[in-house]
């Protein structure tokens, strides 16, 4: 049986193919405007990699912050419920689901099952954030791809202490100006981003196996400095932005093998 | 008939001033449940809670920072915008740091002929009842010399009377929410409360004995979501709750002062009317700024006996200290309990109404996984 | 490491304070090593009682701010937070619990930590936090806690009969608690010695504080949040009457020879609020531009004590309390308070401290700081966290200084 999940984000689009719970193929695409359009396309280039045809899904859930704008899923569900779908598919010893968004980080706890006890989102202040990270990466003019790497090697670190997001920059803007070094100051910006995330794992309490997922968890920086901070060992599957998808994905399965 | 305590609260401004033009009386506005209304009732006048508005602040923030309880600010910028201007004046009872201060404020801003401070005990003992009785006594003196009457001890009792009937209706309107499913919806049994709070004692325990004649045979009935527990700071008006709703929820039990806390807990029909009074505004109302966490989590535990809730949502408004300190102690004894626990910080104005929407709609799919 | 974020001192007394802090702390540690009843207590707990009855008193909210100048705070202020306390909260609560909750994770603790106690004493009646940090201690150290209650009195003053016997009675339950943990009874007289020398130790206060109205001004703020320190810890003590009574001397000298804070006085501040105990080196600041902190509002003493009320020493507290109040309880004594203190010590600006995490203090700020301003006095207003140095940036504090200096040199 051949399903798909899609997970619509503020920054990508990311659709899984699954047949028969395998992941047969997966794409991820960067957002534009019409997030309907750029949904379809994702699972038809996610498709396009098999030897099946769009019609050959039987059922489609959406999930992500686009996911009421998508016509053609048969269902929505919640990236909470995707996400500790996902992750317990790729690691069933998973017990906290540390998702690094876009806009947002949530943790959320996970059950023997999989299923989801208690979640907690950190929405309110855009510092644990991947716009975060963006906005970073330009007034450091660095890659945001290079910027965990280059963190890792740095010599010590410079602090970015402020609480809020805006006198963060303007805190590393005036570290900048006074000559210091742009690997220190993006370890400074990696504690950060990390104490951030650290404040709603706080709500929900860490129990391991922990997992990061999101595009964030690309950066090997921020996940270093969470486990130094939380003395836990964080996983990060090979693709982690589309543990979402992969999530609604299965639950397309389970909703198609009931009807 | 069940819109009418809609209605109410929807109007509570003309529903006030109307009361006034009709019967001559005074209107006087409190902040929070620990004010013994009785006494107002019986000297004449009408008690009304004073609510905040879901719109932005304008003539607030250049008398109070920011970092403050939101609901406090808004009644306050209600009021500065002259939309309480038709009352006669405020009673503000001695709780929490924000709300004592408003005494001062009302004082310094808004020309009110009338400005009272009830010395509520900040801790609940059988000496702060005693001292509760003789600081009401403060108070019988001082509506007597505003309303220019004598309070005679069997007005006293008739308004204790009143009062404690519509606790036991309001009691029974709460028992309609545990039923399965609900006859009462969350937000109708708030608008129910809350509306007990803006008008005549009487005429509301009127408005109730007719609901519950008339909620047996009703054919709208709430629905079927999944029954959650609310236990919140303020809430002054039921958004919060019809948000639950809409995303598939329904809240069948709190624990909150715009709900389960403003009516439980009647005053003793013996003794002095007065001690009485203390008794039952120290002691019952469970409000974290006075009663320890014991007692506090006790009353939360009772609230949502026989609701059969599968979920609880905290709501604390922002910079909101009592309910902070006391946060992770309920999500504690919630999440031993076995119900998931959903957290907000709330504002005033919630204008993350949306962040919200999503975070309670993962809520209720989790719940129902 | 950061280097000593203390104010840079004047006057000489005061460098005794960390001497008699630290034996302070080492003395409770050993009293609770020789098996004395150690109590951990909110501010206002009255210490008189305790020290009658033998009970080693530890102020919690003092310990905070040690901590907090140690540039600590941010540590045991996320271990806090990691359990649940928000961020909306007081510092000093966040920060305890962090200490008693998150040991390991917090940074090493000052004076190698607080003595071990044996029972918790709260005031409700001041601040909010105080109740749900103390509640959540005692669930959480399971010990006793009492609370200890008194009348708001909004109007200040009051003769209220009623309002006196509650406080009367409440100091006797207090005592009743002591009793029973201690096992022994109380004896007023010991009491009444106490209160009779700290009683005197308020008027030294109070002189020294009208010489402080000289100009030049023999002793600034910089000097009075730590020379408070004895006054507010060791209440009653023959050791807090000899520092004052030296301070005294000490500024009855200076003025003698005309010594000020600064040699030439440009401009004379007030500040109202808690300072940032992780930067009391900011209170210097002014100094170098010719101005000094003349006078602070919160901590101030403000009237002499009242006299003996009645030979029962509670009675006699309980009557002094509610017929003599010397702090303001509204936002009309405030403004009251800080416009006879910006007269009496010829004020010239203020700068007001909005410490978001204290709701007791911060309230009033906004309202004091338009008052100040309607009135034609120039006023700065500094928002962070008094114990939480993550909030603070010592760069933006100091260009906003330096504009409010620049407005005030520009009026003379």
């Amino acid at each position: 049986m051949l399903v798909a999940g899609i997970d619509v984000g503020v920054r990508n689009v990311s659709a899984v193919v699954l047949r028969d719970g395998d992941i047969l193929s997966y794409c991820i695409l960067t957002s534009g405007e019409a997030g309907a359009t750029v949904s379809r396309r994702a699972v038809e280039k996610a498709i396009e990699n098999t030897t099946f045809d769009f019609t050959d899904l039987r059922y489609i859930v959406a999930t992500g912050c686009g996911r009421n704008g998508i016509p053609f899923a048969n269902r929505q569900s919640t990236e909470v419920v995707c996400q500790a779908r996902g992750a317990f598919h790729l690691l069933p010893s998973v017990r906290t689901v540390i998702n690094l968004g876009a806009e947002s980080s949530r943790a959320i706890r996970v059950g023997e099952a999989g299923r989801v006890e208690a979640f907690a989102k950190n929405d309110k202040c855009a510092a644990g954030s991947g716009l975060f990270l963006e906005t970073m990466s330009t007034v450091l003019e660095t890659p945001v791809e290079l910027m965990g790497e280059l963190s890792l090697k740095a010599n010590g670190w410079e602090d970015v202490s402020s609480i809020c997001a805006v006198f963060a920059e303007s805190e590393v803007i005036s570290h900048i100006h006074r000559g210091v070094s742009r690997d220190r100051i993006l370890v400074g910006v990696h504690r950060a981003v990390a104490g951030r995330i650290l404040e709603t794992l706080g709500t929900v309490g860490i129990k391991s196996d922990v997992m990061a997922t999101g595009g964030v968890a690309k950066n090997a920086a921020v996940v270093k400095e969470l486990e130094d901070k939380t003395g836990f060992s964080i996983i990060v599957p090979p693709e982690p932005q589309i543990v979402g998808a992969l999530g609604a994905a299965l639950l397309a399965q389970e909703r198609a093998a009931k009807s | 008939m069940i819109d009418e305590f809609r209605e109410r609260l929807l109007n509570r401004h003309q529903v006030a001033a109307a009361w006034k033009e009709q019967t001559g009386g005074k209107v006087l506005g409190t902040f929070c449940c620990c004010v013994p209304e009785e006494i107002i009732h019986a000297a004449g006048m009408l008690p009304v809670r004073i609510l905040g508005e879901h719109e932005e602040t304008t003539e607030v923030d250049i008398h109070f920072p920011t970092n403050l309880c939101p609901y406090c600010k808004s009644c306050f910028d209600q009021a500065l915008k002259g939309k309480y201007d038709y009352l006669d004046g405020f009673v503000i009872p001695n709780v929490c740091n924000v709300i004592k201060s408003m005494y001062g404020f009302c004082k310094l801003l808004l020309k009110a002929p009338y400005v009272h401070f009830v010395e509520v005990p900040q801790r609940l003992s059988s000496n702060g009842v005693n001292f509760f009785a003789e600081d009401l006594v403060e108070f019988k003196n001082s509506l007597e010399d505003f309303s220019g009457k004598q309070i005679s001890n069997e007005a006293l009792r008739n308004s204790i009377g009143v009062y404690n009937e519509n606790r036991a209706l309001l009691e029974e309107v709460y028992q309609l929410r545990r039923k399965s499913p609900p006859l009462i919806s969350g937000s109708e049994a708030q608008e129910i409360v809350i509306s007990s709070m803006l008008m005549p004692k009487e005429e509301h325990n009127r408005l109730l004995t007719q609901l519950l004649d008339w909620v047996e045979s009703r054919d709208n009935l709430p629905g079927d979501g999944v029954r959650i527990f609310i236990s919140a700071s303020v809430l002054d008006d039921t958004d919060f709750l019809q948000l639950v709703e809409e995303c598939g929820g329904m809240v069948v039990a709190d624990d909150m002062p715009m709900g389960s806390r403003y009516f439980y807990g009647s005053v003793d029909s013996t003794g002095d009317a007065l001690h009485a009074l203390a008794d039952r505004y120290l002691n019952k109302i469970a409000c974290p700024r006075k009663m320890l966490p014991d007692e506090r989590l006790a009353f939360a535990d009772n609230m949502m006996k026989d609701a059969a809730v599968r979920g609880t949502i905290i709501h604390n408004m922002r910079a909101c200290d009592p309910h902070l300190y006391e946060y992770p102690l309920l999500r504690q004894k919630m999440e031993s309990k076995g119900l998931p626990v959903l957290f907000f910080r709330g504002e005033e104005t919630e204008t993350e109404r949306e962040q919200q929407r999503a975070d309670i709609e993962a809520f209720i799919e989790m719940l129902e996984d | 490491m950061v280097t000593s974020t203390s104010a840079r001192k004047s006057l000489q007394t005061t460098l005794e304070v960390p001497a008699l802090r630290r034996s302070y702390y080492a003395q409770t540690q050993e009293d609770s090593k020789k098996g004395k009843k150690v109590a951990w207590c909110s501010n206002n707990i009255p210490s008189e009682i305790l020290d009658a009855m033998d009970v080693t008193a530890v102020f919690l909210e003092n310990y905070a701010t040690v901590i907090a100048s140690k540039r600590l705070a941010s540590g045991f202020c996320a271990a806090g937070e990691k359990v649940g306390f928000s961020q909306d909260v007081c510092g000093y609560a966040r920060m305890l619990m962090g200490y008693i909750l998150a040991r390991d994770e917090a940074p090493e603790a000052p004076y190698g930590g607080l003595a071990e106690p044996d029972f918790l004493l709260v005031n409700s009646y001041s601040c909010d936090s105080r109740m749900g940090w103390f509640s959540a201690m005692s669930r959480v150290l399971n010990l006793p806690l009492h609370v200890h209650d008194a009348p708001h009195q909004p109007d200040g003053a009051s003769d209220s009969a009623a309002n006196a016997e509650y406080t009367e009675r409440e100091l006797r339950s207090l005592v009743t608690f002591l009793e029973e943990q201690t096992g022994t009874k109380f004896e007023p007289d010991k009491l009444r010695k106490r209160l009779a020398l700290s009683h005197q130790t308020s008027d030294i206060m109070f002189e020294v504080n009208e010489l402080r109205k000289a100009v030049p001004c023999p002793m600034g703020s910089a000097d009075m949040f730590t020379a408070v320190w004895p006054a507010m810890y060791l209440a009653g003590t023959k050791e807090c009457e000899d520092f004052y009574n030296k301070l005294l001397a000490e500024i009855k000298e200076r003025i003698a020879k005309g010594i000020g804070v600064v040699p030439e006085e440009k401009f004379r501040l007030m500040w109202s609020g808690i300072p940032f105990w992780y930067d009391m080196r900011l209170i210097n600041y002014v100094e170098d531009f010719g101005g000094v902190v003349a006078i602070e509002g919160f901590y101030r003493s403000r009237e002499r004590r009242p006299p003996v009320q009645d030979e029962d020493p509670i009675k006699d507290m309980a009557l002094r309390s509610t017929r003599y109040r010397t702090f303001p309880s509204s936002i009309i004594a405030s403004i009251d308070d800080v416009l006879d203190a910006v007269k009496e010590y010829k004020i010239d600006g203020v700068v007001l401290s909005f410490n978001p995490s204290c709701r007791l203090a911060y309230v009033s700020q906004t309202e004091l700081q338009k008052s100040l301003e309607d009135r034609g006095i120039p006023t700065l207003g500094l928002e962070c966290d008094m114990a939480d140095e993550r909030t603070y940036s010592e760069a933006q504090v100091k260009t906003r200084l330096d504009a409010f200096i620049e407005r005030l040199l520009a009026r003379t």
